[in-house]
C-alpha cells in the first residue's frame, strides 16, 4: 500500500502547485480571463456541465472511439504479429516495409482519412485504429520473439492443438510485450480521438475544444482540455492497474 | 516398448558439422528404468530428445508402441519448464485441461500429485515464488498427470538439493514400481545411476555414442540397503572409472 499512497502524493502535490500558479496569473496578476480564466471560473463551468448532463454525451464520445479503436488495433496488431512470428517468410517481406510506413507521421493523412472514409464515426475510429496498430503489433512480435523456446518444447510435448497453443501458450507468454504495446497505443489512441473531433462532427471532448475556440469560450476550452488530461490519467491508472493484477508474474518480486 | 533403430543425430551442414549421435540400436522394454549416464557432449540429451519427438532424427527411427495415444510421453526437463503465468496446481493440471478432462476428475487428480510430490500448502503460488527444487517437483507432477506410459527425464535432480534429491531419487522409484512406467533418466550422478536404474547405459563423448550397456542385478524395492549392498557399490566404482577413463 504504501508504494501507492507516496505516487498519489506526489502527483497531487504537483497539481496543486500548478492550480496555485495558474490562480495566481489569472487573478493576483491580471492575466485578461479571455485568455486565461480562472480556476474557479472552470471549475464552476465543468460542475455545471456536469450537473446538467452536457458533458457526458461529449465525454462518454470520446472515451467509445478510444475504446473501439484500442480494442479493433490490439486485435489486429496481435494477428498480425502472430502471422509474422509463425510465417518468418512473411516477415522477411513485409517487416521492411511496415516500418518504413510507421514513420510516416499519421496525423498528416488524417485529412486523407476523412476523405477515404467521410465525416462519419467511421473515419474517427479508422484514424484512432491506424494510431493504436503499430505500437500493438511491435510490442506483441517482440513478445511472441520473446517467448522461452522450451515452452516450445512443451507445446510440442503437449500435443497441442494451433489455438490451443495460441490460447494456452503463446498470446499469454506475450501478453507483457503486447501490453507495453497497448499502452503506448493507449496515448495514441487519446491523441487520435480528440484529432478525429477536431477535424469533423459536433461531438466530443476534441470538438468542444473547436467549439470554445470559434466562440471565444475560453473557459469551456480549458475545461474540455482538463477533462482530456484527466481522461488520459484515467486511463494510464487503469492500464497499471490491469498490469498489476495480471502481469505481476513476469516481474520478479520485491520480497 | 521403445524401439530404437539407427538412431543418429548431427547439427550443422558441411564444415560446421556436428555429430551429436552415432547411429545407435537399443530396445527397451515395458516397465524398464533405464538410467543414461556420460560425459557432456555425449549425446545423451540428444537421444531424450530424439525419443520425445522434440527433433527430427538424421537417420533411423524410433518407434513407441503405445497404441496410438495422444501424448505418450511425459518429459521432465534439465530445469522446471512451468507456465510462469499459472499457479503450481495450474501448472500441474496443464496436460489434464488440455486434453478436455473434467474439472472436477483434474483436481482430485492434481491434489493426489502435489501431495505425492510433497508440494502441499503451495498450490497457489507461481512458480517465481518456489525455490528451483520446488519447481522440479511440480515439473514432476506435470509431467504424471495425464499418467503417460513414458516417462523421459533430462537430468531433473541436478537443481535440486543433495537431501530432497534423494527423496525425489525413492519417490521416483516408488512411482516406477507402482505404476510399472517405463522410465528414461539421464543424469550426472553414477550412483543415482545405480541405484534407480534396471539398466544403465553408459554413453562416450565426440562423437556421441553407445559404450556400453550394464544390466542391474538388484532387489526391488530399493533403499538404504540397495546403498550397502557389495553389488552397488562395485557396479557404481565400475561405472566411475569408467567416466574417468572418457572425461581424461
Amino acid at each position: 500500500m504504501k508504494g501507492r499512497i507516496k505516487p498519489v502524493l506526489e502527483y497531487s502535490g504537483a497539481l496543486l502547485v500548478l492550480v496555485a500558479a495558474w490562480w495566481y496569473v489569472s487573478g493576483p496578476m491580471g492575466m485578461p480571463a479571455y485568455l486565461l480564466p480562472s480556476p474557479a471560473s472552470v471549475g464552476s463551468l465543468l460542475w455545471d456541465m456536469i450537473l446538467s448532463g452536457k458533458l457526458w454525451p461529449h465525454l462518454a464520445f470520446t472515451v467509445q472511439n478510444i475504446l473501439i479503436g484500442l480494442i479493433v488495433g490490439t486485435v489486429f496488431g496481435v494477428l498480425l504479429a502472430y502471422m509474422f512470428f509463425k510465417t518468418p517468410s512473411l516477415s522477411d517481406y513485409l517487416e521492411g516495409p511496415l516500418v518504413v510506413i510507421q514513420t510516416a507521421p499519421k496525423i498528416a493523412i488524417a485529412p486523407l482519412i476523412i476523405i477515404w472514409f467521410g465525416l462519419g464515426l467511421t473515419a474517427k475510429i479508422v484514424l484512432i485504429f491506424s494510431l493504436v496498430f503499430f505500437p500493438v503489433f511491435a510490442g506483441a512480435l517482440a513478445g511472441f520473439r520473446s517467448i522461452d523456446s522450451r515452452l516450445h518444447d512443451l507445446a510440442l510435448l503437449m500435443n497441442l492443438s494451433r489455438t490451443q497453443r495460441f490460447l494456452r501458450i503463446d498470446l499469454p507468454a506475450a501478453l507483457p510485450g503486447i501490453f507495453v504495446g497497448i499502452k503506448i497505443g493507449a496515448i495514441q489512441a487519446l491523441v487520435g480521438a480528440i484529432l478525429a473531433e477536431w477535424m469533423s462532427g459536433s461531438d466530443g471532448l476534441g470538438y468542444l475544444m473547436t467549439f470554445a475556440t470559434a466562440t471565444y469560450k475560453t473557459p469551456l476550452l480549458f475545461g474540455a482540455v482538463l477533462m482530456t488530461a484527466f481522461l488520459g490519467l484515467a486511463m494510464h491508472a487503469i492500464l497499471n492497474e490491469i498490469e498489476a493484477r495480471y502481469l505481476a508474474w513476469s516481474t520478479p518480486d520485491e520480497q | 516398448m521403445i524401439k530404437i533403430e539407427k538412431l543418429s543425430k548431427t547439427y550443422g551442414q558441411g564444415d560446421g558439422q556436428v555429430v551429436a549421435l552415432e547411429p545407435l540400436d537399443q530396445t527397451i522394454n515395458e516397465g524398464e528404468f533405464v538410467s543414461i549416464i556420460g560425459p557432456s557432449g555425449c549425446g545423451k540429451s540428444t537421444l531424450l530428445r530424439l525419443i520425445a519427438n522434440l527433433e527430427a532424427p538424421t537417420s533411423g527411427r524410433v518407434t513407441l508402441e503405445t497404441a496410438g495415444l495422444k501424448r505418450p510421453v511425459g518429459f521432465v526437463f534439465q530445469d522446471a519448464v512451468l507456465l510462469p503465468w499459472k499457479s503450481v496446481a495450474d501448472n500441474i493440471r496443464f496436460p489434464l485441461d488440455t486434453s478436455g478432462v473434467p474439472r472436477k476428475l483434474a483436481d482430485e487428480k492434481v491434489k493426489e500429485l502435489v501431495e505425492l510430490v510433497g508440494l502441499k500448502g503451495f498450490e497457489k503460488s507461481l512458480p517465481k515464488q518456489l525455490s528451483g527444487g520446488m519447481r522440479q517437483r511440480a515439473a514432476i507432477a506435470r509431467a504424471l498427470a495425464d499418467d503417460p506410459p513414458i516417462l523421459l527425464m533430462d537430468e531433473p535432480f541436478s537443481a535440486v538439493d543433495l537431501l530432497t534429491r534423494e527423496t525425489l531419487n525413492d519417490e521416483l522409484s516408488r512411482i516406477w514400481q507402482k505404476t510399472g512406467k517405463t522410465i528414461l533418466l539421464v543424469t550426472h550422478s553414477v550412483e543415482e545411476a545405480a541405484y534407480l536404474g534396471s539398466r544403465v547405459m553408459v554413453m562416450s563423448p565426440r562423437p556421441g555414442r553407445l559404450k556400453v550397456t550394464y544390466e542391474v542385478d538388484l532387489p526391488l524395492p530399493r533403499g538404504e540397503c540397495t546403498k550397502r549392498d557389495p553389488k552397488f557399490l562395485d557396479l557404481v566404482s565400475e561405472l566411475r572409472t569408467l567416466m574417468r577413463e572418457m572425461t581424461s
